[in-house]
């Protein structure tokens, strides 16, 4: 990694860009063709498999690894740790971005994206999608007004920033709660399958579960990104604080294996931890990955205040969530047999994504590190510690 | 009595000839599509050993839970369960999420992946033929039934019927009616001679699957405006510490309070 730092910053941004750039342009090919023709047309989803790949990745882990920003909106102004402040706004645009390209993976998704705001006017309370959309919907909102600032200071139209941040607390607290609701809310969305999901995930308190690895996966994606801009704009990295995030992620972890493993035991599903095959394997290597190894690695002094040893904590810690999240939204989750009583014309028996259902989700997530790239160039993204900025007052 | 009379079907897995004859019934009625079906007849196949062979088919098609997941489900509300039985859905709300597809323990809704922006993709089931229903007619499938394998009625009624026929003839039925009060109660009746696991029915709680979810999202709103109302303490009570700490610190000596402030000033 270091290596690459001497070579010269266009040489190598452009491939990179022109990378981004193309898997965008052929997403969009693939999503026009998904409208003309449909769904089975491009993907592998059937009436076997009404979710899969797109759920699993875009919504699921799309909003998971955007929860950077409540965390450090909360820091910073519920419980005024200043300190955190260089690390605040470049969280907030990724979860911006983040819910944006949900948004967007969203619309290819649904089978009618054009009546996506039905959700504002025709209301079923008893159903979680609802209050996820709605969630979903206003937290944008939320990022939007909480990243206003940063984009009126670019624009040097001071007295906006101002105007926007002596009002900001409210928007920070709407913010936190609108989090905490649906990140619990996505594990919620799964507790309609009691029959379809297998027992080693499936729980009553799926939405605690989800809330608290949602907490270490924000704490991750917090360092990770820190990491990788410093790495590619050049900046300095913020170890110290970095090393405070990674100290709290063991805590936060260790919670999560007690609440889990207890909640097993209380369920009495003790049992399928090692009789359940290829879910044995999977909770196992999710466990192993995501809690056991990242909590033993950001236990050491000099592994949090590396950069190095940062780094891979943070990719090893959100791989093992993020398989969590496919686990419990596509692997673990078992349709009944079609061949028993499905005709053949009507679903797939197995479900593999396609490669254009994956070109859709590579390319909106590319177009998302394009904007992100963007908006770090152009706008007052990333604050050095040592400046005061207008807005942090 | 006026009381509203809740219909249901029985079908009776040992009278099935696996004729396929509710399927054009139902198509014809209901004008589906040739390469699309609300009502499916899966034949398990032969089954056990010679000389006692069994052969045994389902005719699967919406169960019309008394209390429908899918309909706790949808998001907008595009389901709805007529006090008389059927369960409808209205794609003038569908936003097309599929999530009613998951929710459904029985995989019943179906979804039109051929279908782009401008056909309409929306899902499609079983609707209990409203429209005959209210013209004092039995559903497509029953009125065409052959063997009698399918029956409609009050779902006491048949619920009456069923056991009977169990009482009449234990050795040919499994003494379980299935939808009795599986997932809280169907309006599809089930009565076999082979497990109702070989016909691909799951084994349900006589709770639906839907009750968790709901009691989850019950507790939602008190949960967000109690969490609000914390954290609005929290960042109030926060606020006030520093404020103290920071005046403290400016009589007692800056040391201590330097490391709080210096990025405030």
């Amino acid at each position: 990694m270091k290596i690459q730092i001497a070579i010269d910053q266009r040489l190598r941004l452009k491939p990179l860009v022109v990378v981004l750039l193309s898997l965008t342009g052929i997403a969009f090919v693939v999503a026009m063709i998904r409208y003309a023709n449909g769904i089975g047309a491009i993907s592998d989803l059937s009436n076997s498999y009404p979710w899969g790949f797109w759920i699993s990745f875009d919504l699921f882990t799309g909003v998971a690894i955007s929860s950077g920003a409540f965390l450090m909106a909360a820091a910073v102004y519920i419980f005024e740790l200043k300190e955190f402040r260089p690390l605040l706004r470049p969280s907030v645009l990724t979860a911006f971005l983040g819910y944006l390209m949900v948004a967007i993976a969203l619309l290819v998704d649904l089978g009618h994206p054009e009546r996506i705001w039905y959700m504002m006017i025709h209301w079923n309370h008893t159903s979680v999608l609802l209050e996820i959309g709605i969630c979903v919907m206003s937290y944008l909102t939320v990022l939007a007004i909480e990243f206003a600032p940063v984009v009126f200071e670019g624009l040097k139209w001071q007295r906006f920033a101002h105007f926007i941040h002596r009002f900001i607390m409210p928007f920070v607290i709407l913010g936190v709660v609108l989090s905490t609701l649906h990140q619990s809310s996505l594990g919620s969305l799964l507790l309609i399958q009691p029959t379809k999901l297998n027992p080693l995930w499936w729980t009553p308190i799926l939405p605690i579960l989800f809330f608290i690895s949602a907490i270490s996966i924000g704490l991750s994606m917090v360092i990770l990104e820190s990491s990788l801009s410093s790495r590619y704009f050049k900046r300095g990295l913020e170890t110290h604080l970095l090393d405070k995030l990674a100290r709290t992620i063991p805590v936060v972890l260790a919670i999560y294996v007690l609440v889990k493993f207890g909640d097993l035991a209380r369920a009495g599903n003790l049992k399928y931890l090692f009789t359940s095959g290829t879910m044995s394997t999977l909770f196992w290597t999710e466990m192993i990955i995501g809690a056991f190894i990242p909590m033993i690695m950001f236990s050491f002094k000099r592994v949090r205040q590396s950069e190095n040893g940062l780094l891979i904590g943070a990719v090893i810690s959100l791989a093992g969530m993020i398989l969590n999240r496919f686990n419990v939204s596509w692997f673990a989750v078992h349709h009944p047999d079609p061949l028993t009583y499905l005709p053949t014309f009507m679903g797939n028996v197995r479900y593999l994504p396609t490669l254009p259902e994956i070109a859709v989700s590579a390319g909106i997530f590319s177009a998302g590190i394009l904007a992100f790239g963007l908006a770090a160039k152009y706008l007052p993204v990333f604050e050095s510690e040592n400046r005061e900025a207008h807005t942090s007052g | 009595m006026t009381e509203i009379k809740h219909y249901a079907f029985i079908f009776d897995a040992t009278r099935c000839i696996d004729c396929r004859a509710c399927m054009v019934a139902c198509s014809v009625e209901n004008n589906i599509a040739m390469n699309k079906t609300r009502i499916w007849v899966a034949g398990v196949g032969v089954t056990g050993e010679f000389p006692n062979l069994e052969r045994s088919s389902m005719v699967y098609h919406c169960m019309h839970c008394t209390e429908p997941d899918c309909l706790s489900a949808c998001p907008v509300g595009a389901y709805t369960k007529r006090p008389d039985g059927p369960v409808l859905y209205d794609p003038s709300k569908c936003i097309g999420c599929r999530y009613c597809m998951n929710a459904c323990p029985f995989g019943v809704p179906h979804f039109d992946y051929d279908k782009g922006l401008i056909d309409g993709a929306f899902i499609d089931k079983c609707t209990m033929c409203p429209q005959r229903i209210d013209n004092g007619q039995e559903p497509a499938c029953v009125a065409t039934c052959p063997t009698d394998a399918l029956v409609f009625g009050e779902r006491e009624d048949l619920l009456k019927e069923a056991h009977a026929r169990i009482a009449a003839h234990p050795d040919r039925y499994i003494d379980h009616v299935y939808g009795e009060t599986e997932n809280g109660g169907t309006s599809y009746l089930i009565l076999s001679h082979v497990p109702f696991s070989e016909l691909g029915l799951p084994p349900l709680n006589s709770t639906p699957v839907k009750d968790v979810s709901e009691a989850v999202m019950g507790v939602t709103i008190p949960f967000a405006l109690t969490w609000g109302a914390v954290l609005t303490g929290v960042s109030v009570g926060v606020h006030e510490y520093n404020k103290r700490k920071e005046a403290a610190g400016k009589t007692l000596g800056k040391a201590e309070a330097d490391g709080k402030t210096e990025e405030t000033k």
